[in-house]
């Protein structure tokens, strides 16, 4: 990221087109409807417009940027009173294997545990996985998430974030994090496989 | 534990893939995707899933947006 300062300003056509997805999702994990995510979000860029001089670049320009959307949308989720404890994950939450437990061989077969119904591979992942198709495809499962994994998935996987920054932002403990990470990535894959072994 | 089977590594593939399991675990993830060439799938797979999500394309921005963010950008000068 480049370090900004009133000569030097970071492209922030490109950073919104690049972030403004995310940020809608994360935005509305706060507040009640999409209009009101949309005008966090606009807060925040005018908020990171009129305020970068003061980014000392302690953290990248994406996690101060994601800082700030999370503090607003906050703020207006508390004036709406809707607050979502997406830190509430946990002892609470059923257990979510990342595989179906009925492709494992169970405990009477001669190699329990052992797949039964084995991932065929994917040929060419790279290429299918960039077809239009495919990433509506993806793009529908990512939608469908839970939110919590929906949200975590984003920051890390979509937008790069590391884990710190993403505990940081959502106030997630690392094992919740984790968590939530492990059993969204598992089923975006399962997706995927639906679909590569569909086509 | 001296190994592990396919259905306790599909849940050890977040933290091996983020390089946070204990040394006595990754013996055990590596010594298991030696011999399996099904989970070696599946790590891969996951991380086609993971580079994926990272090549989705953007939402578009609305134009009151953007619209506003030139402004304020505007203002500053």
């Amino acid at each position: 990221m480049p370090s900004a300062s009133s000569t030097t300003l970071p492209d922030f056509e490109r950073l919104v087109e690049q972030h403004y997805g995310s940020m809608k999702r994360l935005a509305r994990t706060f507040v009640a409807s999409d209009a009101v995510a949309e005008e966090v979000v606009q807060d925040t860029w005018l908020a990171v417009v009129t305020g970068i001089d003061g980014f000392e670049g302690r953290s990248s320009l994406t996690t101060w940027v994601f800082s700030i959307l999370t503090n607003k949308a906050k703020t207006r989720g508390v004036r709406e009173r809707r607050t979502i404890p997406l830190s509430c994950v946990g002892a609470s939450e059923p257990d979510e294997p990342a595989v179906d437990p009925d492709r494992f061989q169970c405990d009477d077969d001669a190699w329990p545990g052992h797949w039964a119904t084995p991932p065929r591979p994917w040929q060419r992942p790279e290429r299918r996985l960039l077809s239009l198709e495919a990433r509506d495809h993806l793009k529908a499962a990512l939608d469908d998430l839970p939110e919590r994994q929906r949200v975590v998935v984003t920051l890390r996987d979509v937008e790069g974030l590391d884990a710190d920054e993403v505990c940081d932002l959502l106030g997630l403990s690392p094992e919740n994090q984790r968590v939530l990470l492990h059993r969204g990535r598992a089923r975006l894959r399962a997706a995927l496989e639906s679909y590569v072994e569909g086509v | 534990m001296d190994e592990i089977n396919c259905k306790q590594l599909v849940e050890l593939v977040t933290p091996y893939l983020e390089d946070s399991l204990d040394e006595p675990t990754l013996d055990l993830v590596e010594e298991h995707l030696v011999m399996c060439d099904w989970c070696v799938d599946y790590v891969e797979q996951m991380r086609a899933t993971i580079g994926a999500l990272a090549g989705l394309p953007r939402e578009p921005v609305p134009e009151r947006l953007r619209v506003a963010v030139a402004a304020a950008l505007e203002e500053r000068r």
